[in-house]
């Protein structure tokens, strides 16, 4: 079976390696406005995203990141509104928090592949360092690089996965048997 | 033989920046990322010197360097990672005794 959404979900790949082309502004903002529609855990919107184009503040905040083999033309830095999960209640180390930075990054990733664009996360970096770099406010923590650019054609050999993964592999029906 | 600089401030900033950073990031990720980032610091250190050094330590640094991949890991194939960084530790041990000139002192 297929269609377009699972074929771009199936073609997706992390982009590490990028052109040094630079991407539109209204390409950059299609991917942010894909965002806003990503799942949200109560619809509570606990995370925020800090756009970055400028070379410079690129260039810096690949030196504080030492998982970021790509040099983008743009970065969206997804963060946790600590303060205002602490409003609801949530504790600092909720799991919500975590799962909805995933699925803001899923959806700017195929929301990316979508307009043609490369995209790969990061999550080895600093958050100490990408604070300072980016001014970041006390209360929000940058918990994600979504790295954006034009795949370059030859890209690094990924992850080797180890052993055979497919989704019979990783999927238990029902009950596990008794042990 | 005169010392030559080979980094200028900029670039050793960003290798000084990368290894601090790596030391913090290493302490919440697996264990395997510290070779793989020291790796890394080596393939980065490696680019940006490569035009400015002697012909030697270029072949060594644009040769054996890159026989490892960017993203490769132990546990995909422990006994072949510790090999391919067993010939990339023997690769540099020569060309340290060549650059330095102890195949040259008598034994």
């Amino acid at each position: 079976m297929t269609n377009p959404v699972l074929e771009a979900i199936r073609t997706r790949r992390m982009a590490r390696a990028l052109t040094g082309e630079p991407i539109a502004r209204s390409e950059l903002e299609e991917v942010l406005k894909a965002a806003r529609w990503a799942p949200s855990a109560g619809n509570r919107r606990l995370h925020r995203f800090i756009a970055v184009q400028d070379p410079l503040t690129l260039k810096l905040l690949r030196m504080v990141s030492p998982g970021m083999f790509q040099r983008p033309a743009a970065i969206v830095v997804i963060c946790i509104d600590r303060a205002r999960a602490e409003s609801f209640g949530m504790r600092p180390n909720a799991k919500g928090l975590f799962v909805d930075v995933g699925t803001a990054a899923q959806t700017m990733l195929l929301a990316a592949h979508s307009l043609g664009l490369g995209a790969g996360v990061v999550t080895s970096f600093s958050q100490a360092a990408a604070s300072a770099v980016l001014n970041v406010p006390e209360g929000l923590s940058p918990e994600m690089f979504i790295c954006l650019g034009h795949a370059a054609p030859t890209q690094p050999r990924g992850m080797p996965t180890r052993g055979p993964v497919t989704w019979q592999t990783l999927t238990q029906w029902e009950r596990f048997p008794r042990s | 033989m005169a010392a030559k600089m080979v980094l200028s401030e900029d670039e050793a900033l960003e290798l000084v920046a990368f290894l601090i950073t790596a030391a913090r990031t290493q302490v919440d990720e697996a264990a395997e990322y510290g070779s793989l980032r020291l790796l890394t610091a080596a393939g980065r250190l490696a680019e940006l010197i490569a035009e400015r050094v002697s012909p030697e330590t270029r072949t060594f640094v644009t040769g054996p360097l890159k026989q490892i991949p960017d993203l490769a890991v132990r546990t995909a194939d422990p006994a072949g990672y510790v090999e391919a960084l067993d010939a990339v530790c023997r690769a540099v041990a020569e060309h340290l005794v060549i650059h330095f000139g102890l195949d040259r002192k008598g034994s």
